[in-house]
């Protein structure tokens, strides 16, 4: 276990990729797309430039990150809608990362954050300066008007916060998402993330303390900083809403659409955690 | 709509402002035919009377508004009198409360009692209120929630839901505009904001960063010209297209900033105001963003109205 660790930090391969610099290209077409600097909803691509500096690192030679399905995404706005896992949102972290220096072309995808995230001090800030907007229809519908891609985990804080016995089980899907989709016509990219569940492989949610405090969750965990379980990132082939299917069908419509998402995210989960890559945390959880 | 040439009076209320002062002279230079009576309880810094401005100074109770009515006949009023909240002592509170909502309800109703044309109001973005989970960007249905947060701001969105409630309730008898601009700034205003900004050694927080719209007071003052002839009845938020973050803006006026904690300065806020006056509400607009829509307006004035963008009004108020 001490090797893994060991090994799964590679100091020099650190270096050298922040040296070669050779995502160059794409940060300068990240500075031509948005030539300002700054976007109203507080994205600065100076920071976040250099923000992606720091995470690439941790992204190649600590979480391992491997992208398939890149060759599904179009130079168009989508929602990217993907499983919820992991405690805290690295996964979120890690899907905007490939989205920006593994897809092409590159894009700032917009995460949408839970309310509670913004009044955080310096976190709010952070995550605003890297893209990632409050979770609220307006933002989402401006963002995507503007051509932007929107990334949401519509498991919410149900999907992230999992004790261990839940983990890899996906949670009902909330459907406003699809509401935005059909209103706007703006195809869904469906993603699964396998890998981020085992960065803290053993959890129990303590709810009812949570609730007490005041909180959304209260993960309990046997280790505080985030385990280097290698990391798949699949993207699926886009959807459409149907043309049956407008933002103002009925429930039950809707929640018949979003099942077939949901049901495609759990499709690829299943085949991801077949193809994933051994690590000394997952070896109890590889037959689910 | 009404037609600037058939205006030949204006009662400007709030004259010895320096907006107030600036709308003024644009409308004076550009239409000679027209007449303004400035008022203000508020003594003027320089002398106001010019050919076709007149200037008295008075306080606002209904009998001194009833004179002016009576005195002049209006065809327009331009109501940019909301008294601010910088001194917030008992008795500036008294008076602001009975200014910024009675005296308001008592122009109006003046207003409509005199066959006055057209009356323009100006409010502020601050009655949608600085929150965490404002979305960007704000529009005119939003809901006033600036309360919530800052009790003290209650008085502004009571004159503002006072105008619009009046505003919809006469829209068939006179022509009313509630205008509600983001943060404006310029050398000749000397509100909170533009204070902020060019005072060195201000706290800046460190640990937010809120996304500003900054509305230079030439363009405000167009706004207010172009209002009269070109915007219905209705609410409008008045804002430039472009934002800048609160930490790229004190760099762009280039004065040194301490940088400070929120949680901090919302204690050494109460040691500050000894030095420097500011209202309560300030701090938590410069914590969370509050960014409006201009599309509104924008319908009736055009997509290239503004003169001035955010980085181009910071450096002219840098100038001054």
């Amino acid at each position: 276990m001490f090797n893994y660790f060991k090994n799964s930090f590679n100091f020099s391969a650190f270096n050298s990729s922040l040296k070669a610099n050779k995502f160059k290209p794409i940060f300068e077409e990240l500075n031509q797309k948005y030539p300002k600097g700054s976007d109203p909803w507080g994205l600065n691509i100076r920071k976040s430039i250099k923000s992606l500096e720091k995470i690439y690192p941790f992204y190649k030679h600590y979480f391992k990150v491997r992208v398939l399905g890149k060759e599904n995404v179009e130079d168009k706005a989508y929602m990217v809608v993907s499983n919820h896992t992991g405690q805290i949102a690295i996964d979120g972290m890690l899907i905007s990362t490939a989205f920006v220096l593994e897809v092409f072309p590159p894009r700032i995808l917009r995460p949408m954050a839970e309310r509670f995230i913004t009044s955080i001090p310096f976190i709010g800030s952070w995550a605003a300066q890297g893209g990632a907007v409050l979770g609220d229809r307006q933002n989402c519908i401006n963002l995507l008007k503007k051509g932007q891609s929107i990334l949401v985990f519509p498991e919410g804080v149900k999907g992230i916060a999992k004790s261990t016995k839940d983990y890899y089980k996906l949670q009902n899907f909330t459907k406003g998402f699809y509401r935005i989709c059909a209103k706007l016509g703006v195809e869904i990219l469906p993603v699964s993330v396998v890998g981020a569940e085992e960065f803290f492989p053993y959890v129990y949610q303590a709810k009812y303390l949570a609730n007490i405090i005041g909180i959304p969750a209260l993960p309990i965990s046997a280790n505080f900083i985030p385990l280097p379980s290698p990391v798949d990132i699949h993207i699926g082939k886009p959807i459409r809403i149907p043309q049956k299917i407008s933002h103002d069908s009925s429930d039950a419509e809707i929640t018949k659409e979003v099942k077939k998402i949901e049901n495609a995210i759990e499709e690829m989960l299943k085949e991801g955690l077949k193809k994933r890559r051994p690590f000394f945390a997952n070896q109890n959880l590889k037959d689910k | 709509m009404v037609d600037l040439k058939n205006i030949n009076n204006i009662l400007l209320i709030g004259m010895a402002g320096g907006l107030a002062q600036l709308t003024a002279n644009l409308i004076t230079i550009k239409h000679p035919h027209i007449k303004i009576l400035g008022v203000d309880s508020r003594k003027p810094t320089t002398d106001l009377d010019k050919n076709n401005i007149e200037f008295r100074r008075m306080r606002y109770t209904r009998g001194n508004f009833e004179k002016v009515f009576r005195e002049y006949k209006f065809d327009l009023v331009l109501h940019l009198g909301r008294m601010s909240h910088a001194n917030n002592d008992n008795a500036s509170l008294i008076k602001r409360l009975d200014l910024n909502l009675m005296g308001t309800s008592r122009i109006l109703d003046l207003a409509l009692k005199h066959n006055v044309k057209k009356v323009i109001i100006l409010s502020t973005y601050h009655v949608y209120g600085a929150l965490h989970d404002n979305p960007v960007f704000i529009d005119e249905n939003h809901p006033l929630r600036a309360s919530i947060r800052c009790p003290e701001l209650r008085d502004v969105v009571e004159m503002d839901q006072i105008c619009t409630n009046w505003m919809w309730k006469n829209k068939n008898e006179i022509e009313t505009i509630v205008l509600r601009p983001c943060s404006i700034i310029g050398p000749q205003i000397r509100n909170t904001m533009s204070q902020y900004l060019t005072t060195p050694y201000a706290p800046l927080p460190v640990d937010f960063n809120p996304m500003f719209q900054f509305l230079h007071e030439f363009d405000m003052g167009q706004v207010l010209m172009e209002s009269i002839s070109k915007v219905p009845t209705g609410i409008y938020n008045v804002a430039p297209d472009d934002v800048i973050s609160l930490k790229d803006a004190r760099r762009k006026t280039e004065v040194p900033s301490i940088p400070v904690p929120i949680f901090m300065l919302e204690q050494a806020a109460k040691v500050i105001k000894f030095i420097w006056s500011f209202p309560d509400y300030f701090i938590n607009y410069i914590k969370f963003s509050c960014i409006i829509d201009n599309n509104a307006l924008k319908k009736h004035i055009g997509d290239d109205f503004f003169r001035f963008n955010a980085r181009e009004s910071l450096e002219l108020l840098k100038m001054d």
